[in-house]
């Protein structure tokens, strides 16, 4: 038998080693001083640079041909460049956050800008903006998306707003007209309708999916009240209140009007609106080629409208970063990795190959080099129309705001199931952000 | 199994029911139950199976008919899924994620036999100081989570410059690391009678002739059993492949299988389920081959050798 059993007290030593030796090692890491910055880049100096970033095998091959682009320009710097889709992509970045290795130049996100600047990870790119970085073609809010206490950690690829899609080609089958705009209770009567109309059709379609299941939702209607989700400290700034009247405004819509909790499930990871099943989904507008494409080829259109109204006249609508490129602070050499960013961004080269790939480019230079497909266009075109209610982008989101943001899905979901009250739901959610914001 | 403790049951039922007839009623009986159980056991078989099946027709399936069509058979079959598959991507042919994968599972087969006979040959047969106390380490490791190790194992290869090629899979494996396979063939060698060892002995054998003429062939059975796991646990790893390496060209299937799919930028669900399903054959197969082994493998762990 089990033979080490006589010495228990020894062996109990024995694991409890093991653990202390596995757990010691966890701590340390980030930090570290970039060499003085210079203003240019030495032509002829010999570098590689590891780059990264999240997408597909399509993006991937994009990726490369802005490469070769580059490498036209710059022969002296090698990329090596690696790509994962978003979830892995996210997981290998936090163990080389911890471990240390992260690649000199990567792509980032909005929700994690916060924690990888604060912990000193990424390079402060101010002394690169208007030099080697051009900053003449991106709008100053723009700029200010990367700002983090002061540090310009992250230059935005592109930019993305919330949006309302519609599916004109199942509208015009039950025959209702597009939504005309409107306040938040004009939109759930307008699903109502469209619901109404499919039913007495013998169609399987309702009128659009659950928007308060979205935190953005209720995010552009806080802004239209003057109040951002979280203050610039990253205290929230919304009541108990506020978010029981938020999914209590959508129990009506629930019953019957949005598709139901249960259709979704089946359909999962697609969305209601990717199948058909949907005439509308409020959503970020670069959803719309993945629409286009997983709806088929029977479909080629979709119509792009503002958000239902909160208050006539309030700016709050903002443009978000789809996607930041950041420097690592312990990169070798800054200079060749600010080079490759504002090649990534500025050039006319990379508008005209990614096109909206990455979404509508935020770089003046890029977009106009951009050819944008229909679709795209149409996007560009609607970020414009909604100047009046573009307001200034809210605070770089909360360390956890990723976590709460899915917090707030599976809520949505449980409340679609009807398995929680709106209370039960409000309450989960506020402990919820007590852990995230309090660990 | 069963079949030894039935058959005397029946032999003394028979007599004591009426005769040949009553004996008759009784194999008859027993057809039919045959029959029924085989009925029900093909039919929750069968809805085990459901999902591979699915997956198989639903590689068949143009990208646009997921989501509106989540029956078995597809709408519009179309085979593109397998030639988008076979074109790789990112510049990668798909023969290389295979050849990658191959790879690391075979490196890890070969660690892991050699390295864990070596290590349990010595935990069973040698005695030395603080074997107590490393057996009883070697076993912590087995409750420590991996999720705790991931840091401090990627700091270590990352200064050693390891990160990036397939040592930090394969280093590990060839170091007796997985205590799972070491303590299977602990308790398989205490099972041989310490006489064959000593008969050997006496025949003038060390450590090294014992374990190569007398051990070794013996514990056939659980090398064939870790071999197969070592092998499946390695062809399935994702997060280890995904931690360490960087470059396309070095993925193995797992991960390029999700390349196809990400949610910010389209996922093509065809490629997805088609590439799956190739990279479903290999270890299906590799299964199929090996299952009797891996039976017997188990069954004899529980004997006294």
């Amino acid at each position: 038998m089990f033979r080490f059993l006589k010495g228990r007290a020894l062996g109990a030593g024995a694991l409890i080693g093991s653990a202390v030796l596995a757990l010691s090692a966890c701590s340390g890491g980030g930090g570290g001083g970039a060499a003085e910055p210079a203003a240019t880049f030495d032509p002829d100096e010999k570098v590689t640079l590891t780059m990264t970033f999240w997408g597909n095998d399509i993006r991937a091959g994009l990726y490369e041909e802005v490469i070769a682009a580059f490498n036209e320009e710059y022969p002296n710097i090698t990329v090596n460049s690696s790509f994962l889709g978003f979830p892995e992509y996210w997981e290998k970045r936090q163990t080389e956050a911890a471990g240390g290795g992260l690649p000199d130049v990567m792509a980032m996100d909005m929700n994690y800008l916060r924690q990888y600047s604060q912990n000193g990870l990424l390079l402060d790119l101010e002394p690169y903006l208007g030099n080697i970085i051009d900053t003449e073609p991106l709008s100053e809010e723009i700029v200010g998306t990367g700002v983090v206490d002061g540090q310009t950690t992250g230059i935005p690829t592109s930019t993305n707003a919330w949006g309302m899609y519609t599916n004109p080609k199942l509208l015009e089958q039950v025959g209702v007209e597009d939504f005309q705009g409107g306040d938040w209770e004009d939109y759930q009567d307008w699903m109502k309708e469209v619901t109404d109309a499919a039913a007495a059709a013998g169609v399987q379609l309702w009128g659009g999916t659950d928007y308060t299941g979205r935190i953005q939702s209720f995010e552009i209607q806080q802004r239209a009240n003057g109040q951002d989700l979280f203050t610039e400290d990253g205290e929230p700034n919304f009541t108990e209140e506020d978010l029981a009247e938020y999914w209590e405004s959508g129990s009506e819509m629930r019953e019957g009007i949005t598709v139901p909790q249960q259709r979704l499930e089946e359909v999962y990871p697609l969305s209601g609106f990717d199948t058909a099943i949907a005439a509308s989904e409020l959503t970020w507008d670069n959803f719309g080629s993945g629409y286009l494409g997983n709806l088929g080829a029977e479909y080629t259109e979709l119509g792009l409208v503002e958000p239902p109204v909160t208050e006539e006249g309030a700016k709050d609508l903002y443009l978000k970063a789809s996607m930041l490129h950041s420097i690592s602070a312990e990169t070798e050499h800054p200079e060749a990795a600010a080079t490759l960013v504002n090649f990534l961004i500025n050039s006319p080269r990379s508008g005209e190959i990614f096109g909206s790939n990455r979404g509508i480019p935020a770089s003046e230079t890029a977009l106009e080099a951009a050819e944008l497909d229909p679709i795209s266009q149409q996007i560009a075109d609607y970020e414009a129309s909604i100047e009046d209610r573009l307001g200034e982008a809210p605070p770089v989101p909360v360390v956890g705001y990723g976590t709460l943001e899915e917090k707030f899905r599976q809520i949505g979901q449980e409340l679609g199931f009807g398995t929680i009250t709106v209370d039960e739901a409000v309450d989960q959610f506020f402990n919820e952000m007590d852990v995230v914001l309090n660990q | 199994m069963t079949t030894t403790t039935d058959t005397p049951r029946s032999e003394i039922a028979g007599p004591l029911t009426l005769g040949a007839r009553g004996g008759r009623r009784r194999v008859k009986r027993k057809t039919v139950q045959t029959i029924i159980w085989a009925v029900v056991l093909t039919a929750f078989c069968l809805l085990v199976l459901y999902p591979l099946a699915w997956l198989l027709f639903a590689s068949f399936k143009p990208n646009s008919e997921f989501g509106s069509n989540p029956g078995l058979l597809p709408n519009a079959p179309t085979i593109d899924n397998y030639f988008k598959v076979a074109e790789g991507i990112a510049g990668v042919p798909l023969w290389r994620f295979f050849a990658n994968s191959l790879l690391l599972a075979g490196a890890a087969v070969v660690g892991t036999l050699f390295s864990s006979a070596l290590a349990a040959y010595a935990f069973a047969r040698v005695r030395f100081k603080g074997a107590g106390i490393l057996f009883a380490a070697m076993i912590g490791t087995l409750l420590l989570p991996f999720h705790v190790v991931i840091i401090p194992q990627y700091i270590l290869f990352n200064r050693l410059d390891l990160v990036d090629t397939f040592w930090p899979l394969i280093l590990p494996r060839f170091l007796a690391t997985e205590a799972f396979f070491v303590f299977l063939i602990v308790q398989f060698i205490r099972n041989i009678p310490r006489d064959m060892d000593e008969a050997a002995r006496i025949d003038g054998a060390g450590h090294g002739r014992i374990f190569l003429s007398i051990i070794l062939p013996l514990i056939k059975p659980a090398l064939i059993t870790s071999a197969i796991f070592a092998f499946i646990w390695t062809w399935n790893d994702f997060l280890g492949p995904l931690l360490y390496l960087t470059s396309p060209e070095n993925y193995p299937l797992p991960i390029a299988l999700r390349l196809y799919n990400d949610q910010t930028s389209g996922s093509d669900y065809g490629a997805t389920v088609a590439a799956s399903f190739i990279a479903l054959v290999p270890i299906l197969l590799f299964f199929i081959v090996f299952q009797r082994f891996l039976v017997s493998g188990v069954a004899t762990q529980g004997l006294k050798g």
